[in-house]
């Protein structure tokens, strides 16, 4: 798809993310910027609540996204965790 | 921009799958500014009247459609077929879910689509399996168009139809090919996107509207909504696992949290991520979803025509004629048949009730009904109105009730008036056993086109809402079972509360964090749809477009059945007539039977004096055990106080015994008044019309209407109309403010009128129609009458029929009591049903064909262990002067008077082939067919029954009387057959028959050899004792046939001093003593202090024992007295008439605990031991907890009482209680009983 490396890398780094009408729209990731130029795929998981002793143990929220600092441009795997409101990058083909 | 509109939508009505209401959807939609709604529930349109009305409620334009199963022409074959239909009531279906493969449509009505549609959704039923329908696209191509082409419905293709799996599957040729076909078939189809966020939904839901595209279709995006909240989808999910009977796994779910009923903006940002962002794209996808919802449009009030007032048009049968003067002449008909011709009153009611019923266009469903009530008595059922109906004279003279309402002062207002909203219901009771034929005849009369019966949503309660969470959550299946039994019949969002308020649960193994989740998950459940079942006696009528005006399925019996409830029904101007089976009605018509069959007389019932002293002495001696209404503790109690001597007495007796009058003291001031205690009081001398029947106290809803219209002047329609708005307190205080200035212009002074509203506002809510209970009293009188001169064949009756609250083991130890010999299973002499035989000569002596005749001898092999805890050795010791052993005298022994005894003698019951265990009908035909036998070979070969029904046959002495057995005595008996030897015998045929040995087909009459093929020697095993005896009578038949089994157990109640229930009116009052017994029932009734007061009645042989468990002993009783079927209690004499006693108790204990104490060697058992145990002061501990529900007028009552409708307590025919105790029903739990809670062994 789209040229895109076929080979992922897994990382699950937490990193900080800024939101612009309801979208990531660039994030830092060991130091450096990323600006976000497209949002190839967005998706949302519930948690398997009953698993967990809370009420309600939120939803994972995936974000696909084309993001590059300078040139260079990759894919890059977000999630939001509406309970502990972090993000993390979860993996990268680039 | 207009509005979005939701195409897609599941309310609760989904069963098992969505979680929302139709009026919550429908406020929310309102909220969003949203003006129109659609509802699509799955499989059906249950819920598409609330939801039509809850739009019209809140201004917005209703949608109606359904979500079907798709499947392919050529696939009629049921596949995938569910393992297992689960659930109480048997009538239960799920969605035929096949996991994630299922493929789905979803059909609107155009707005002149609700006759096709009703009519698509009916078809779906009938081709697929009971509960699980389906439709083709040859079946959607057939409804979807009207007569001349035009289209009718719109069938939307989402990402779960045929195309969406395909374009899902990046098929794409596949895709445009099903599309083409699609287009050919269904002249308005539309494409459905829907992203729910998932993994790829965005993408697919791109790839549909390329294809929409590519196919020049419209394409509407939906959310394809289940919840209201995306907080709900937690419920969803224990939904989709109980309904796919699968554990909660994110394998087996669906993405839920997204699919709630989204905002406009929300929307929005749906359409554009479908869109990739296309704006153009975007804003035609919206206008079309726009423009779908524009032409399905309904008109509510064409659907639900009780949404204007006048009712727009009502679907009535087609009577062959013009009604009005069809029903004019009949009545004048009437008038001359029953002799009212010159009766000025007659003929002024009658033209006032006609006028009412023709303003309202109501004359043919009269005539309608009355050729239905005709068709009944030509059928020769027994058939009686009931109910309101009865107070119309209309009704009367057209011959459907023969109650005259003006010879009792009925009133046709409580039935019909002009400000009445909403159509008459007409109620006919008919024999049980025939009402299935009833329904029939109707059907046969209108043909299967025309009727169809009324449905009802069964909804999640505690018990089953405990399950079906237990079960998604991966608990055992016996632990799940055993947890929902220990709750009362209580509200799923009661279940932590119950947990922390009564003490019998408290206590238990139930309070563990474990189950928390369960408990809490299960309250989510509350009052969500589980599954439809047949409502129990409503049938509609209706003309040949009643399927264009009800979609209707198959229920479990095969009849035709409305998705609509009797409330929708009657909204969506269908007539409705309920014929409900009334099994006292069979039991009667059985002990008429009998009667015939034994004594060669026919009795004429109706005709039967209503005024007979002995049966009203019985009944005034509370010796009231299978009458009808007047059995329970609380009837037993409350007749031996109120004397009745009259049929008004008894009318007075059922309207009083009500929650409300005795809640509201209405009981006592009438019964002083009676007796002569009290003057009468009266708020104004113009009220002694209307209440000198009853002693100045309102007992009637008639009462009430003419009160008010005497005070006011009002009329009686008005007052009828106050009458309903007194239920509520806002109504009483809308009432309050008319009524108190317009009697004070009528000229009654303020301290009269003061005291007139005092009245009304007291019991105005809680009087019974008199035509009820009038229509109650006769059949009443009758049963009484029944038990009291033909006892043995009118409880032949009961115990076939079981009209009543009590399980077969109570009715039988009244028939002993009655002096009512009890003979066991004969296979020789049994019937089908309970018969009655004659005993010979007409002493109270034991019928001749005794089957355990003798006094038992000795006890002796003792050790051996029983379930039945009792061990032989019980047997040794026993008094020998009470002749317990005989089947006929055992609960009359010491002195029967014909006063509280034996007026039963001389007549003797057989057990039944049908009470035993497991048989099936064919079974019982053969063994009748076959008879007589000649052997245990004989009966194997001819009546053929199962195995285990042949063992059990033998196990409770059903061959006893041919090879002359009888359990107890010795058990090693060399040389002499046993039943043991019998039960190997059995085996030994079973394993010949299946090896070929037995002759096939041919059952000539011959002594097989098979019976030798393995032969056993007499006396090789050993006998049965008699313990071990009732034990199996109590698996296999339910009931202690052969003695009853507090017998067992003599010796250590003598040993403790336990005072018998015969012995009980010779203690005085305030005595405390112990008494011991069965358990018969328990109940827990409302009463005025809002407490939960558990009753009690325990049987010792000698009578009932009834006793009150007030709060503050609960906390150390209430697991006792659930949990344990034998128990000894200490409690208070209490006399509360001149006959009547009861105990407030004040401890309890398992007989079964003491018994093994007694039994246990010193210093630990012995009596002793067991004296010092029952003298132990209880600990006090907690009392029950919960906020009573207090009323208006300051009655209170427990939220644990019985509020709700009685559980369906013969539904329950096994009740699995200890795993040690016997398996059948054995007492009565009323609906806020809990069950036993001392299986959960955690």
């Amino acid at each position: 798809m789209g040229g895109r490396s076929v080979l992922s890398r897994l990382y699950g780094d937490p990193i900080e993310v800024w939101v612009r009408d309801g979208r990531p729209a660039q994030f830092v990731w060991r130091d450096r910027l990323y600006a976000i130029r497209q949002v190839q795929d967005h998706w949302v998981v519930a948690r398997e609540w009953w698993k967990t002793s809370d009420t309600d143990p939120g939803e994972r929220r995936f974000w696909r996204v084309e993001a590059g600092m300078g040139p260079g441009v990759g894919t890059y795997e977000l999630r939001f965790d509406t309970a502990s409101r972090g993000w993390l990058l979860l993996r990268a083909w680039d | 921009m207009a509005s979005f509109v939701h195409l897609h939508v599941a309310s609760a009505y989904s069963l098992r799958y969505g979680t929302a209401f139709p009026p919550a959807l429908v406020a929310r939609a309102a909220a969003h500014g949203m003006d129109t709604l659609a509802l699509t529930d799955r499989d059906g349109l249950y819920g598409v009247i609330k939801h039509i009305q809850a739009c019209h409620a809140e201004g917005l334009a209703p949608i109606a459609g359904v979500d079907l199963v798709l499947r392919a022409h050529d696939h009629h074959t049921a596949r995938g077929r569910r393992a297992g239909v689960h659930g109480e009531a048997g009538e239960t279906r799920g969605d035929g879910s096949a996991g994630d493969g299922e493929r789905r449509v979803v059909v609107l009505a155009r707005a002149d689509g609700w006759g096709p549609l009703c009519r698509l959704v009916t078809a779906a039923h009938h081709a697929g399996e009971r509960g699980e329908p389906y439709v083709t696209r040859e079946m959607l191509a057939e409804h979807a168009r009207g007569p001349s082409g035009e289209p009718r419905l719109v069938v939307l293709l989402g990402p779960r139809s045929d195309v969406g799996r395909a374009a899902a599957g990046q098929r794409d040729e596949e895709a445009r090919a099903l599309l083409a076909a699609w287009r050919a078939a269904v002249p308005d189809v539309v494409v459905e996107v829907t992203d729910h966020y998932g993994y790829r939904d965005a993408n697919v839901a791109a790839r549909m509207l390329g294809l929409a595209d590519w196919a020049g279709l419209p394409a509407v995006l939906t959310n394809a909504a289940r919840h209201l909240d995306p907080a709900d989808h937690q419920v969803g999910n224990v939904l989709d696992a109980a309904r796919r009977l699968a554990p909660l796994h994110a394998r087996h779910l669906e993405q839920s949290s997204q699919a709630y009923l989204k905002s406009g903006e929300e929307m929005a940002g749906v359409a554009e991520r479908v869109c990739g962002g296309d704006r153009s794209r975007m804003a035609r996808l919206l206008a079309e979803t726009r423009r779908v919802a524009e032409r399905c449009a309904l008109d509510p009030v064409e659907i639900v025509p009780l949404l204007s007032d006048p009712p727009g048009a009502l679907h009535l049968p087609e009577i062959g004629g013009d009604p009005v003067p069809m029903l004019r002449s009949r009545c004048e008909e009437g008038l001359r048949r029953r002799g009212m011709e010159r009766s000025k009153e007659a003929r002024e009611r009658l033209a006032a009730e006609l006028d009412i019923i023709e303003r309202k266009r109501l004359s043919g469903y009269f005539v309608a009904v009355a050729g239905i009530t005709d068709m009944i008595r030509g059928m020769g059922v027994r058939c009686a109105i009931r109910g309101s109906g009865a107070g119309s004279l209309v009704n009367y003279l057209a011959g459907i009730g023969e109650v005259n309402p003006i010879e009792h002062g009925l009133l046709m207002e409580r039935f019909l008036s002009e400000g009445r909203r909403g159509l008459p219901d007409i109620d006919v009771d008919v024999e049980s056993a025939r009402r299935l034929d009833c329904y029939r005849a109707i059907l046969g009369r209108y043909g299967e086109a025309q009727v169809a019966c009324v449905s009802m949503m069964e909804t999640y309660r505690a018990r089953s809402a405990i399950r079906d969470v237990g079960s998604a959550m991966g608990l055992p299946p016996h632990e799940v079972d055993a947890i929902a039994k220990a709750f009362p019949h209580i509200r799923a969002k009661q279940i932590r509360a119950a947990l922390a308020d009564l003490p019998e649960l408290r206590d238990s193994g139930l309070n563990d964090r474990s189950l928390e989740t369960v408990f809490r998950l299960a309250e989510k459940l509350d009052g969500l749809p589980r599954h439809i079942a047949l409502h129990p006696c409503g049938v509609l009528v209706g003309n040949a477009a009643l399927r264009d005006r009800t979609p209707v399925e198959r229920s479990m019996l095969d009849f035709p059945m409305s998705q609509f409830d009797k409330d929708d029904v009657e909204e969506a101007g269908l007539l409705k007539l309920d014929v409900l089976g009334v099994r006292m009605q069979s039991a009667m018509a059985h002990a008429l039977d009998e009667i015939e069959r034994v004594d060669g007389v026919r009795i004429e019932l109706d005709a039967v004096p209503r005024d007979d002293t002995d049966t009203y002495d019985m009944i005034c001696s509370g010796r009231t055990i299978g009458c009808f209404q007047i059995e329970s503790p609380g009837q037993r109690e409350l007749v031996a106080k109120l004397e009745p001597r009259t049929m008004h007495d008894l009318i007075v007796d059922i309207s009083l015994f009500r929650p409300g009058p005795v809640n509201s003291d209405m009981v006592t001031p009438y019964l002083e008044a009676r007796h002569g205690f009290r003057r009468p009081s009266y708020a104004h001398e113009e009220l002694h019309g209307p209440l000198r029947e009853t002693h100045g106290v309102v007992v009637f809803h008639e009462q009430v209407l003419k009160v008010i219209d005497v005070m006011t002047g009002c009329g009686l329609s008005e007052a009828e109309k106050a009458r309903r708005a007194l239920d509520t307190p806002a109504g009483r205080e809308a009432v309050h403010d008319w009524f108190v200035p317009l009697a004070g212009e009528r000229g009654f002074d303020p301290a009269t009128v003061e005291k007139a509203w005092k009245v009304l506002d007291a019991f105005g809510a809680f009087g019974f129609c008199k035509a009820h209970a009038a229509a109650f009293a006769l059949p009443t009188y009758q049963s009484a009458w029944l038990k009291r001169h033909h006892t043995a064949a009118f409880l032949a009756g009961v115990l076939t029929h079981e009209p009543g609250m009590y399980p077969s083991r109570v009715i039988l130890d009244e028939a002993r009591r009655c002096g009512v010999g009890i003979l066991a299973l004969d296979v020789n002499r049994s019937g089908r049903h309970w018969r009655v035989e004659k005993a010979a000569g007409e002493t109270a002596g034991p019928p001749p064909e005794e089957p355990y005749g003798e006094t038992p001898e000795g006890g002796e092999a003792t050790g051996e262990s029983l379930t039945l805890r009792v061990r032989p050795g019980d047997l040794g010791p026993r008094r020998q002067d009470v002749d317990l052993g005989g089947g006929a005298d055992s609960g009359v022994d010491g002195g029967p008077d014909g006063e509280t005894g034996g007026f039963g003698r001389g007549y003797a019951l057989r057990v039944p082939f049908s009470a035993v265990r497991g048989v099936s009908e064919a079974e019982v035909d053969r063994m009748v067919a076959g008879q007589p036998y000649t052997s245990v070979a004989d009966f194997w070969d001819r009546a053929r029954p199962s195995r285990p029904v042949a063992e059990r046959i033998v196990e409770v002495g059903g061959l006893d009387a041919m090879y002359g057995l009888r359990p107890g005595g010795p058990r090693w008996r060399p040389g002499r057959l046993t039943r043991r030897d019998l039960i190997a015998q059995v085996g030994a045929l079973d394993r010949s028959s299946a090896a070929g040995v037995a002759a096939k087909g041919d059952t000539a009459a011959v002594q097989l050899p098979m019976a030798f093929a393995e032969r056993v020697t007499p006396g090789e095993l050993p006998e049965m004792t008699e313990a071990e005896a009732v034990e199996a009578e109590l698996a296999v038949l339910g009931m202690d046939v052969s003695r009853h089994v507090i017998g067992f157990h003599d010796e250590l109640l003598d040993a403790i001093g336990v005072v018998r229930a015969r012995d009980l009116l010779r203690q005085r009052n305030g005595a405390e003593i112990l008494v011991a017994g069965v358990k018969v029932a328990t109940q827990t009734p409302a009463v005025r202090s809002g407490q939960r007061v558990i009753f009690l009645t325990l049987d010792d042989s000698t009578g009932p024992i009834d006793l009150t468990f007030f709060e503050s002993v609960q906390a150390h009783t209430a697991a006792t007295v659930f949990g344990s079927w034998l128990l000894v209690a200490r409690g208070v004499v209490r006399r509360t008439g001149a006959r009547a006693v009861s105990l407030r108790a004040l401890n309890c204990w398992n007989l079964v605990d003491l018994d093994e104490l007694w039994r246990a060697p010193p210093p630990r058992g012995g009596i002793d031991a067991v004296r010092a145990l029952l003298d132990e002061t209880p600990e006090s501990g907690g009392g029950v907890g919960g906020r009573p529900i207090e009323y208006g007028n300051g009655y209170r009552l427990s939220p644990y009482s019985d509020i709700g409708p009685a559980p369906g307590v013969r539904d329950a025919a096994a009740f699995l209680a200890h795993p040690a105790e016997p398996q059948r029903r054995l007492w009565h739990a009323s609906s806020g009983s809990s069950g036993p809670t001392r299986t959960r062994g955690r």
